[in-house]
Formats: structure tokens, sequence, C-alpha cells
């Protein structure tokens, strides 16, 4: 029988808990400055504006292709070569009144027909947004996010116990504050397509910590004498190698979709390899802390009589 | 074998088989015209994969609400003029384009502030108060008709949008509202973005002709089928329609009577005679158009109880349409939009005013009311164009579009390839299980997104892929159960029901909680989301069904069939 992790582990992760907040917690906050101070680099799904994929035929270099755009009457703009610096294809991003863009299509290839011959290039996409489409795109981006977490908010806290909910949530939120940090962090560019990358791996990350809680309840049930720690360290112990070999075959598919998926694809792959490694990381460190801190709150809370607002967790739920 | 087990074989046979059947043609690539198989659907590609054009156009409602109100106080101007009320509006009924347009009524007595009230009340629905001091009174559009307009306004674009891209020639174009005043368009196959907004910006253009009454309409359907067989002229879908018109006046030349042309008016879903055409012969002579046309709205006769549609035509239209109607008492009088002909009413007599009634022909009061929904919504589009406004366009060309399918399916058989042998090496026996569990579940995904006639976009390949993901972990989660069983001593058939039982709590929690998350992005997200949203929730509901069901059943006969003394797994 193949084993990824031996028989009868038994790694203390309960009582290194306070490593992982502090991990954790400076991971989150970093990433928050980072959005705050650096900024997320918004696609013009966001921000509105203009975008042109190109192909050529003969090598072209960047600066041969911003001079034919400087002649062609564009300003502000952004180019990017695409792949590796062998490749022919070109991102030629504009900045600009909408209403400047809307031939953008045409007038990038009337531009580009000054030195180049038309039939050995190819325009292979054109994105156009208006700054008003961009803006309701954020908005909706962010809301089905912020609405994605608080039905499995909602889910986790009738299905379990009001006291896992908030672990399940923190999880998620900490996966996707520090995706998005990463985002950050290398400057890649945050589009639609992005935002439903980071919904994937909210629903990937919450999967994992569902696991995780369900054991953590099943050994509460069977070993309600036994201490909390003891029995939530079991728990992850013992779902370790599931939770291991599950992110190895995933990471399996997104690394070939990230490697064999181009455009698109890849970054939409890239930001899943990003958040699923997060992701396994927060359902066993990061839930399951939030859930024996919450716990021990509560107990604390009820020793010195000041009301108990939930069952303690060392006897069965 | 029990009798419940093979229920449950005939079951994921039904399925699979099933499933198969309608990913054939995609799986094949096969042509859905010269097929054999049963089922001809291919899967719907996005346009990010087939190549076209997206475009989402704002309606501006602004603009839209002023006309409105302006043309409801020209009413109460009338009105309070019959019934001598001593109440006044501005000169200049003009309003500001705002989202809600209003307009000033000052009184000369209270009395008469009291008698203009009751007539809003009784007789102007369409109105609401929305400011009331001394003697003035402030007015805007009342809240249902303010909807009713936005509906209306709303399906008029995509009725003339409709028609134009007919036009283009394009194969399946979907026009849809999004939103309260969004509409998307998108055209698959179609590159210049500039030629179809050259198209669906322009105005629409609204003509009333007299119908040629010098050849019955049996003798224009005799002569037009004639030139159609003479010589193969026949309208193919996804031609121009305005080629094929053309081509038919031409072959028609010298059989018309002089000045007159032939039209058509196309009425979906009817395929008797002309293929859903009904050729006109017109007067070429424009007697009015849509310039003059200031409204058109439907009413409901009060005698006769039958909506009808009334016109409203400006001082230079009024003059010109009494006298062609006085002229043309008897004939037909068709309304031509864009080209196309959409009603020909009889002109009962000479129509002074500015002012004309189109009454319908037979039918009951809802399928009148439909009909004079449609007309009004013609007759507007040429009257009140509505303001479109580009706010998003997208053009894929079809050479990335290719290129982004093999690069996508590749990296997905590579990915899904990967995890098939890790699986087996891990699992062995079991793993192959898995493995086969696997494939039905793609299967499923696929069958289910043709079936539903959904799109599979760029977004939807990394939900399939991710769905992947999800099935191989309700996999993994349960064969670890049946190990954990197993080291404690267990009989692999009670350590395979085991297994199976405990790890299905787990595996269901898991997939709701996910199944909630893609369901609020279908209903939240836009474009790309949803996309993605669509294919993994597809996704969840299958691997409920292949991992849990599909493979238990199969470990059930893998342990009878071989009498295991020792589980491969």
């Amino acid at each position: 029988m193949l084993r990824i992790v031996p028989k009868n582990t038994n790694i203390d992760f309960m009582g290194k808990r306070y490593i992982w907040v502090a991990i954790s917690t400076i991971a989150v906050l970093g990433s928050i400055l980072l959005v705050f101070t650096k900024g997320l680099n918004y696609g013009i799904d966001f921000t509105g504006g203009a975008e042109v994929q190109l192909a050529f035929q003969n090598s072209v270099s960047v600066g041969e292709l911003r001079e034919l755009m400087d002649q062609g009457g564009f300003k502000s703009t952004r180019i990017q070569r695409l792949g590796g610096d062998t490749s022919k294809e070109f991102l030629v991003k504009f900045q600009g009144e909408e209403s400047d863009l809307q031939q953008v299509g045409s007038r990038v290839s009337a531009a580009l027909s000054a030195k180049i011959a038309p039939t050995s290039f190819e325009v292979l996409r054109v994105d156009v947004v208006g700054p008003q489409a961009g803006g309701e795109l954020r908005k909706s981006g962010f809301l089905s996010m912020f609405y994605a977490l608080l039905c499995i908010l909602i889910y986790v806290a009738i299905r379990f116990d009001v006291r896992y909910a908030p672990g399940a949530v923190v999880a998620l939120f900490h996966d996707s504050i520090i995706t998005i940090g990463i985002f950050v962090l290398l400057q890649k560019e945050f589009s639609l397509q992005i935002v439903a990358a980071i919904l994937a791996v909210i629903g990937y990350s919450n999967n994992d910590t569902i696991i995780v809680y369900d054991r953590i309840r099943e050994t509460l049930r069977n070993y309600p004498g036994r201490p909390l720690l003891e029995n939530v360290n079991r728990s992850i112990n013992e779902t370790l190698s599931r939770t291991i070999l599950t992110s190895v075959s995933t990471l399996m598919v997104v690394v070939a979709l990230m490697l064999f998926g181009g455009g698109v694809i890849a970054d939409f792959a890239f930001t899943m390899f990003v958040g699923m490694l997060v992701g396994t990381y927060s359902s066993i460190f990061v839930a399951s802390t939030v859930v024996v801190l919450m716990t021990e709150f509560q107990e604390k809370r009820a020793r010195l009589g000041k009301g108990l607002s939930g069952k303690p967790l060392s006897k069965p739920v | 074998m029990t009798r419940n087990w093979w229920m449950k074989l005939a079951l994921l046979v039904v399925v699979a088989v099933g499933s198969a059947i309608y990913v054939a043609p995609t799986a094949l690539n096969v042509n859905p015209e010269t097929t054999k198989l049963f089922y001809k659907k291919k899967v719907n590609l996005g346009l990010d994969l087939q190549g076209g054009v997206y475009m989402v156009l704002g309606v501006d409602f602004k603009k839209i609400y002023s006309d409105v109100v302006s043309r409801l106080a020209e009413n109460v101007q009338d009105d309070l003029k019959e019934k001598n009320i001593a109440c006044s509006l501005p000169q200049n009924l003009e309003t500001k384009a705002s989202d809600d347009p209003t307009f000033k009524v000052t009184c000369t007595s209270a009395d008469a502030k009291k008698a203009f009230y009751a007539l809003v009340k009784e007789s102007h629905d369409t109105l609401r108060f929305t400011y009331d001091e001394g003697l003035i009174y402030e007015l805007g559009i009342s809240k249902l008709y303010r909807d009713n307009v936005r509906e209306k306004t709303i399906s008029q674009s995509i009725e003339v949008i409709r028609n134009r891209i007919d036009e283009f020639g394009v194969a399946e174009p979907v026009i849809a509202s999004q939103g309260t005043d969004r509409l998307t368009v998108e055209l698959p196959g179609i590159k210049d973005v500039e030629r179809a907004k050259e198209l669906i910006g322009r105005t629409a253009k609204l003509e009333f002709k007299i119908v040629n009454d010098g050849m019955s309409p049996d003798e224009v359907a005799a002569m037009v089928s004639e030139l159609e067989a003479k010589n193969g002229a026949s309208y193919k879908e996804g031609a121009k329609f305005s080629d094929y018109v053309k081509q038919i006046n031409e072959l028609a030349k010298g059989k018309l009577p002089t000045n007159s042309e032939i039209a058509f008016e196309r009425e979906e879903g009817l395929t008797a005679g002309m293929g859903g055409r009904v050729p006109y012969v017109l007067h070429s002579k424009v007697e009015v158009t849509g310039d003059d046309l200031k409204d058109a709205f439907i009413q409901v006769d009060s005698q006769t109880n039958s909506p009808e549609v009334a016109l409203r035509f400006n001082a230079k239209g009024a003059q010109s349409f009494e006298q062609v109607t006085g002229e043309n008492i008897g004939k037909r009088l068709a309304i031509v939009l864009d080209g196309i002909v959409h009603s020909a009413p009889v002109i009962q007599g000479r129509i002074g005013g500015g002012e004309a009634r189109v009454t319908l022909g037979q039918g009951d009061y809802n399928q009148k009311l439909n009909e004079a929904k449609d007309l009004s919504i013609v007759l507007r589009a040429g009257a009140l164009p509505a303001q479109l406004e580009f706010l998003e366009q997208r053009v894929v060309g079809p050479s990335l579009g290719a290129d982004s399918i093999k690069k996508g399916a590749y990296a997905g058989v590579m990915g899904c390839l990967a995890i098939f042998i890790f699986m087996l090496l891990y699992y062995r026996m079991s793993g192959l299980i898995a493995d086969f569990s696997l494939v039905l579940n793609v299967l499923i995904v696929m069958a289910v997104l043709i079936a539903l006639d959904a799109t599979l976009t760029l977004p939807g390949i990394a939900g399939i892929a991710l769905t992947v993901g999800i099935a191989v972990d309700s996999n993994v989660v349960i064969y670890e159960r049946i190990r954990e069983e197993l080291a404690l001593g267990k009989d692999p058939r009670v350590a395979v029901n085991m297994g199976f039982d405990k790890a299905f709590t787990t595996i269901l929690d898991a997939n709701v909680t996910n199944a909630f998350a893609a369901a609020v992005l279908m209903n939240y997200g836009t474009g790309p989301v949803k996309g993605f949203a669509v294919t993994l929730l597809i996704g969840i509901l299958a691997t409920l069904f292949t991992a849990v069901f599909a493979c238990k059943m199969i470990f059930e006969w893998y342990l009878n069939r071989f009498e295991v003394k020792e589980l491969s797994i």
C-alpha cells in the first residue's frame, strides 16, 4: 500500500497554534498593506479602456511597435510581449476617453499598415470597456465574492456549529486576501477571469476545510472525554494524507493548465495554483486553529460566569 | 448480485449511454447536416473559443423619459383646453434629460387646482404628482408607466437590432437584455466590429407605402415562387435578406407594374408558403416617413373593447397623411421598417388631424393586444430611436479562438492524464475504478452542457478541470476512509461499506457548500464568472453521482465477482 503520509503520524499542529496565527496575521496584513500601497493592477475589465492583441509573422520589437502606435496618434499605450522573448504576439493597452477608443481596432490596423504589410499581421482580439461598465463589473465581481462567503458562513453555521463558521470564513478570507496580495506583489493583471479564479479557490479551500471540520466533529463525538487539543490534532493528522493527496492531484491539473493553457487560461491557473497552496495551508493551520481559539475563548467566558453563548466544545457536538 | 444492484446498473448504463449520445457529435466533430448520428447538436462554443463580436449596449433612458414627459404634458395641455380648466403649462414643454423629468402646472385658483387634480386622477394614470405647493403642481411619470416605457423600449431595441443583424448575415446571433437598461449582443464568427456597430447604431428607417392592388396577393406569391424556381434564387438562413430582396426585384423587372417594387413581410415560425415570407407589391413612392411620426402607442377602443394602435404625426406628417389616406381609400397602407413590411392595414377613410388609429383584424383580446404591441414597437422604432451607447465591446479573432480551444483542450487532457496515472499508481485496482468514474464525470458534465444548450467558454474549461479536482477529492476521501477501516482489521466488504457510509456526509457537506458558492456566482457574476459557475455547478452534481453512486456499485460487483480477500487499494 503506497502511502504519502506514514501510518500513525502524530504531529502536534495545535500546540504551535500561536505560530500559525502569527504567520497568517503577518501574511494577511502584508497583503492588505500591499493592496493599499502598491495597489491592484486592474485590467481594463475594471478600469475601462481598450486592449488589442496582435500577432505578427515576422519578429517585431516593442520599440518598433511603440513607434508605430505613437505615429498612429495613440497616447499612453502600454505594450507587452505575450509569451517568451521570441514570441510574435503582443498585447497593446490604451487608456483614454471612451469615444476615442471606439474604433481602436481599425485605427491600430491603420497605424500598423504604415510600415507592415496588412497580410503579415493579424488583430487577434479587441476589447473595449467603457469606464461606466468597468465600474459595474468591478462591483459585481466583488459582490459575488462577498455573497459566496456569506452563503458558506451560514451553511457551515447551520450544518456544524456556530463555533466552526468563523474559522471557515476566516480561512477563506485569508486565502483570497493572500492570493490578491501575491497578485499585487507580482503586479499581475487583475481581470474578471481572475475574480472567477479566486472564487474557485474559495470553493476549493472551503472543500478542504469542511473535510477537516467533519473529522473534528466526528472525533469529538467519539472521544468526548479527551482534551480538545488532542482531538483536533488527531483529526488533522488523520485527514492529512487525504488533504495532501487531493492537493497534489488537483495541482497536477492546475499546473498542466498553467504550462499548456496559454493566455487567459494560464493566468487563471496561476491564480488557482497560488490559491490552492494557500488554501491547503489554511485548512490545516488556520481553520482548525480558529475553532480551538473560539472554544477556548468561550470556555474562559463560561468559567468566569459571564454567560454561555454555546456548549463547550470538549463535549460532543 | 441482488435485484437492487441490477437496478443501479441499469441506471448507470442509461446515464452513461445517454451522455455518450449527447457528446458523440462534439467528440467526433461531425457535420450536423450530414451525420447519421441519432443526436446531432454540438456544444455551443463561447465567443472566446470560436471568435466573434460581443457588445454591451446601454440605452439612454434619460432622453427617452424626457421625450415621454413632453408628450404627456402635451396631452394634459390639450385636455385642459378641452375641459376649460384654468391651469396652464409652461410655453416650452421640452424637459431636460433626467432620470425623473417633471413639468409644472400653474393654476389660477384653488378650484381650478382641484379640478385639475381630479382630471389627472381620472384620465392620466400615466402621471404622478411629485410636488404640490400653493397653486402649483409638479408632475412626473408614474411608476407603472415608467416600467412600461422601459420594458417597451428594451423590447423595441432588441427588435430593431435583430432586424439589422439579419442584414449582417450572422448564423446564430444572441440579443438579450441585461439588467434594466442594458442589451448584450453576441455575433459569433463576425470580425468586423466597426461595421456591426455602424449597422446597430444607426436609426431605424420607417416608411409608409401604398400597396399596389394591380396584382392580387396570390398572383404576387405565384410570381415570386416562379422567379425563385427559375433562377434558383431562394433565401438561405444566415444570408443577407436585403440581397435576396434586391435579387428578386432585379428578376421581376418588366413583370411588375411601373414604379413598383416587391417587399416582404416576415413571420417567424411560419413555414407554409414562402418559408415565412409574404411578398407584397408596393408603390415605390414613400408617402410618409418615420421622421414625421411623433409617437405610437396602444389604446383600447372604449366601444368595442379591443386593443388598437394610435399614431400621432407632427404637422408635416399630419398633412401628408391626410392627403394619402384621402386619395387611397380602400387600398392598403404598408408599414415598412428597414425595408421589411410589418403590417398593411386597409385605409378606411380620410384621416385628418394628425392622429390615426390602426385597428386590428381577427383574434381574441390577447391576440390583438400582442399584435398591437408588436406594431407599436415597430412604429416607435421609427418614431423614437432609442439612444444606444456602446459600453463594452470584445472581438476575438477566429484564429485566437481556435488556438484557445487547442491549448485549453490539450492542457485539460494532460492534467486529467496525470491524475489518472497518479490514482492508478497510488490506489491500483481501486484507482482504476476511480479513473472510470472520472471519465464518466467529465462525460456527464459535457452531456449536460450540450443538453442544456449552455455555452462552453474558456473559464468553463477551467470549471471542468476544477470538477475533476473535486471528483478526485471525493474518491480520495472515500478511499482513505476504507484504508482506515481496513487498518482496523475489518473484512474488505465491511470496510468498503463503512468507508462509503462515513465518507458520504463529508462529501455531501463539501459539495453543498461549493454548490452554494457556484449558485451565487451564477446569479451575480457576468460573462466569464458565469460560464465558470455553470460548469462547476453541473460538475458538483455529476461528482455526487459518479464518486458516490457509480463507484460504490462497481466496488460491490468487484468484491462479489472476485471474492476479494485482500482489497487492492
